[in-house]
This record gives structure tokens, C-alpha cells and sequence, in this order.
């Protein structure tokens, strides 16, 4: 049973089409890149994987279960961190992450355990004690990806998580990311081909809505019997058709 | 349960690391104190009249400054419940206008946590800090049962001071639950606030604003006006159709909010 089930997914805005008829599965412990131009309904999908907006029509299961028909169950398998990171600026990163922990149900006692564990693991330990609004864009984005792994839910989705990061703490969290593969099912969209190259086995390409193609990394560079860059197989796949 | 009252912690907390709770505090003292003695003042001078003339020659206006409790702290209630009119949405307006903005309702709707339970823990947290400015006013009938004193028995009716203080809280808890569903259709701290203010104050004057209307609108506004349903509390009256009408405000508005944030993510 795939982790992660779409099939025929719509979704509308108004009179305007996000998402349209997307279909695909993600196996448990892959790690997949979302790619697309900006608009090209990326975040749409990921809000709809994560309940937060409902579909307009089409199917979404997320470790068995429909996300509309039992959204808890499908929101206790997921860790998000939506385009801009979700915090409270007046909280400091330990308020901030406990709190989280708490509502992801992390039993009392293993709290603190939990919390050194990602803040171990985004390297936010030195920042625990600190305010949130006097950190840097970087240190928020962390908070961000520890938030969450709070948990450690089996699916993650990443909406653009290095974006703000310096190219140091981009190569860490590509490091994190790659770890996390295995033992979680992570989808990750990002702007940064390379980065894809990098850490994902198999790749998901939007265009305006539709899914323009989805396959393995080493085959789809190698569609058409050439071997072209992902950057040449997603500038030829996104061109405005 | 642990749920909302994790997330009515989080609102505490927010409240009292940013300025608002001790702004509201101290507006909430200020403003009281100033009526307080505006009121010992009355009282004594009332006194100082009943002893020249006698109380039967000063007519019924000035019976109620026969004791303390009557006198100062009974109509210090209703001041202070005025007061509370105009504070109250100052501390609900960010329960959820902030959320959105900060894009951290995203967050609240993506953990596994029920709508309800985000609306009935951030109630419980809107309360807290409520009953929390009103109980600073607390101070003023310890002050009388300190350094006041009476001809007959004890210097305060506390059974009356208490129901009156509980009367209050329950009115605090009313402005909240209205101020939380405005601030639940609104992405702006601050229209949620006027409008908060707006939708309060009429419904506290609503007897003077239908007293013009037609008969069976005019008796309907007077009974659902709160000024009208909160008076006999705050005199000490334990009146059960006032709890009723107080709580089914505030159950009524519970579920409006818990429906409103539902329903944006739905647009």
C-alpha cells in the first residue's frame, strides 16, 4: 500500500482551476521532489495532502487513510511546514516547540527528550531559550523543518525549506532531508533544481495545474534518448504549452 | 481537554510575555480607582447629610448609601462592568485575526486537533486573562472590609460582593466569546476590535435604543439588553434567567466561531 494515494485531484478556486485531475502515489520511506513554476499548484496539492484546504473533487489518502473522511487520523501521520514558517513570534523556540509537541500528542513525559532530539537535528539547540522574532530568517526556517518533526510523523511535507537559508545551512538541511529518507515518506518542493538532484530518488513535475511528468530522476533525464539536465528536462516540460 | 488547554496555555502566555495584559491591568486599575473614590466620596457626603436632616428626609435616591456594600460596591460593579465593555476587545481581537496573519492558523488546522478544541481552548484562554484584569478590582472590597466600618453587624454583605464578582467574570466571559467570533471572520486586529466594541455596546444599550420601538419590540429589546440581564446579578440577586441568557450567549458564540473557522477553509 502506498504511503501517500492521489487520484484524479481537483481543486478550485472560484472559476479557477489550481489543481487539475492529479494522480499519483508515493511509497513509504521516498523521498520526493515536487517541482514546478511558481503557480503551478504546489502548495495547492501540499494543502490539500495536509486537510488544510478540502478538494473539490478526487481522491486523497495519506497512510490508508482518506483525508476527508478522517482528517485527525491523517493529520497525526504528517509533519508540515507550509511556505512561510508558522510561528509565534512572541514564544521563545522552547515555548514554541513544546507547545506543537503537545498538540501532536507527545506524551508529557517524553517531551523534552523530543525536543532536544529535533532541536539536535535542525541545529537549533543554542537558539532553545531565545525569542522567536529575534531570530534570523535561517534560525525561523529551522524552527520551521523541527516543528515538524515533532513526533517524528511518517509523512513529511516540506514546502520549500531551504528558501532564506544560507548555502552552508542549505547543505545541512539537504543532509537532514537525505537522512530522513528510509524511515519517512517526505515530499519536498523547492525552486533548486540541484537540490533535487541531490536528495530525491523520484520527481514530480507541475505545469499550470497538471502533472507533466513523474518518474524516477535517472529516467527522466533520460527521456528522448539523450541524456539532458533536469534543469533542460524542466525548462522543455514547463515551457508555456 | 489537553488539547484546548494547551492551547489556552499558549494564548496565557502570549498575553502576559507581550504588553497587552499589563496595559489592560493597568487601565482596568486606573479607571476603577477613580470611580471607587468618586464613590467612598458620595458615600460620606450622604452620611454627612443623613446626620443633619436623618435618612427619612433625603428620599429614596440616597437609601442605597445606607451601607457600604449597596452604596460603594454595587455600583462600582457596574462601572466596572462598563469598563470590561471597553477592554474586552482589545484582548480578543488577536485570538484569531493573529492566527491568520501570522499564518499560523495553517499550523493550528494541520495538527491533529479539532476545530472545537482550538475555539474552546482560546476561550478558556480569553477568560483567564479576562477574569484575571477584573480580579485586580477585588482589592476594593478587601479595602472596605480593612478600614470600613458599620453601626450594625459587619461592614460588607460579602454574599452579595461575590455573587456581584461572579456576575462580573460570567460578563467578562460573554464579551470574549462574542469578541473571539468577530475576531474569527476578520484577518485585522483591528476592525475585529471595533467591531467587538460596536456590537457590545449597542447590545448593552439595547433598552434605550428600542425604548422608541413599538410595544413588542420594545419589552422583547429591554429583556435582551445585557445592561438588563446583568443588573440583578451584579446587586446580588441570584437570578436564573440571567445565567441562562449569559451562558446561551456564550454557547451560542462558541459555536459560530468553531463554524467560522471551518468555513474559511472552505472559500
Amino acid at each position: 500500500m502506498p504511503m501517500i494515494e492521489v487520484s484524479h485531484l481537483t481543486k478550485r478556486y472560484r472559476d479557477r482551476v489550481a489543481v487539475d485531475d492529479l494522480s499519483f502515489n508515493v511509497e513509504e520511506g521516498e523521498i520526493l521532489g515536487f517541482l514546478g513554476p511558481n503557480g503551478a499548484g504546489k502548495t495547492t496539492t501540499m494543502r490539500v495532502l495536509t486537510g488544510f484546504l478540502p478538494a473539490s473533487s478526487g481522491l486523497v489518502k495519506v497512510a490508508g487513510y482518506d483525508v476527508f473522511e478522517h482528517p485527525l487520523e491523517v493529520k497525526r501521520h504528517i509533519g508540515y511546514l507550509p511556505e512561510t514558517p508558522p510561528l509565534y513570534p512572541e514564544m521563545t523556540v522552547h515555548g514554541y516547540l513544546r507547545f506543537v509537541a503537545t498538540l501532536r500528542g507527545v506524551p508529557r513525559a517524553q517531551l523534552p527528550s523530543e525536543l532536544e532530539r529535533v532541536a539536535a537535528a535542525t541545529g537549533t539547540t543554542a537558539v532553545m531559550g531565545r525569542v522567536i522574532q529575534n531570530l534570523s530568517k535561517g534560525f525561523r526556517q529551522r524552527v520551521g523543518i523541527a516543528q515538524a518533526l515533532l513526533g517524528s510523523p511518517k509523512v513529511l511535507i516540506l514546502d520549500e525549506p531551504t528558501e532564506g537559508l544560507d548555502p552552508i545551512q542549505r547543505a545541512e538541511v539537504r543532509r537532514l532531508i537525505k537522512g530522513l529518507g528510509g524511515k519517512h515518506t517526505v515530499i519536498l518542493s523547492t525552486h533548486i533544481l540541484p537540490e533535487v538532484t541531490m536528495t530525491c530518488e523520484k520527481v514530480l513535475i507541475l505545469h499550470q495545474g497538471r502533472l507533466v511528468a513523474f518518474d524516477t530522476l535517472t529516467s527522466l533525464v533520460k527521456t528522448e534518448g539523450s541524456v539532458e539536465s533536469l534543469e533542460e528536462t524542466f525548462l522543455r516540460l514547463t515551457r508555456a504549452a | 481537554m489537553r488539547n484546548a488547554l494547551a492551547i489556552a496555555r499558549k494564548e496565557l502566555s502570549i498575553y502576559f510575555t507581550t504588553p497587552w495584559a499589563y496595559v489592560v491591568f493597568t487601565a482596568m486599575l486606573a479607571i476603577s480607582s477613580f470611580f471607587f473614590v468618586a464613590l467612598l466620596q458620595d458615600f460620606r457626603q450622604a452620611h454627612a447629610l443623613a446626620k443633619a436632616y436623618g435618612w427619612e428626609r433625603l428620599g429614596p435616591d440616597y437609601a442605597a448609601f445606607k451601607n457600604l456594600t449597596d452604596g460603594v460596591v454595587v455600583n462600582l460593579w457596574n462601572t466596572v462592568a462598563v469598563i470590561t465593555l471597553f477592554v474586552a476587545p482589545f484582548l480578543t481581537m488577536r485570538l484569531f485575526a493573529e492566527e491568520r496573519r501570522n499564518r499560523t492558523l495553517e499550523l493550528l488546522l494541520t495538527l491533529p486537533v479539532r476545530p472545537r478544541e482550538i475555539v474552546l481552548g482560546k476561550f478558556l484562554g480569553g477568560v483567564g486573562i479576562s477574569s484575571a484584569a477584573l480580579g485586580v478590582t477585588i482589592i476594593y472590597p478587601i479595602t472596605l472590609a480593612l478600614f470600613g466600618a458599620s453601626e450594625s453587624g459587619r461592614t460588607l454583605e460579602w454574599s452579595t460582593v461575590l455573587l456581584g464578582y461572579a456576575g462580573l467574570l460570567l460578563w467578562g466571559a460573554c464579551c470574549i466569546a462574542i469578541g473571539m467570533f468577530i475576531s474569527a471572520l476578520t484577518e485585522s486586529q483591528m476592525l475585529a476590535a471595533i467591531l467587538t466594541f460596536a456590537v457590545a455596546l449597542v447590545w448593552w444599550l439595547l433598552q434605550g435604543v428600542v425604548a422608541g420601538a413599538e410595544e413588542p419590540w420594545r419589552s422583547i429589546g429591554g429583556h435582551l439588553a445585557f445592561s438588563t440581564e446583568l443588573a440583578p446579578l451584579l446587586r446580588g440577586v441570584l437570578d436564573v434567567k440571567s445565567l441562562v441568557f449569559f451562558a446561551s450567549v456564550i454557547l451560542f458564540s462558541l459555536l459560530l466561531t468553531d463554524r467560522a473557522v471551518e468555513a474559511q477553509r472552505w472559500t
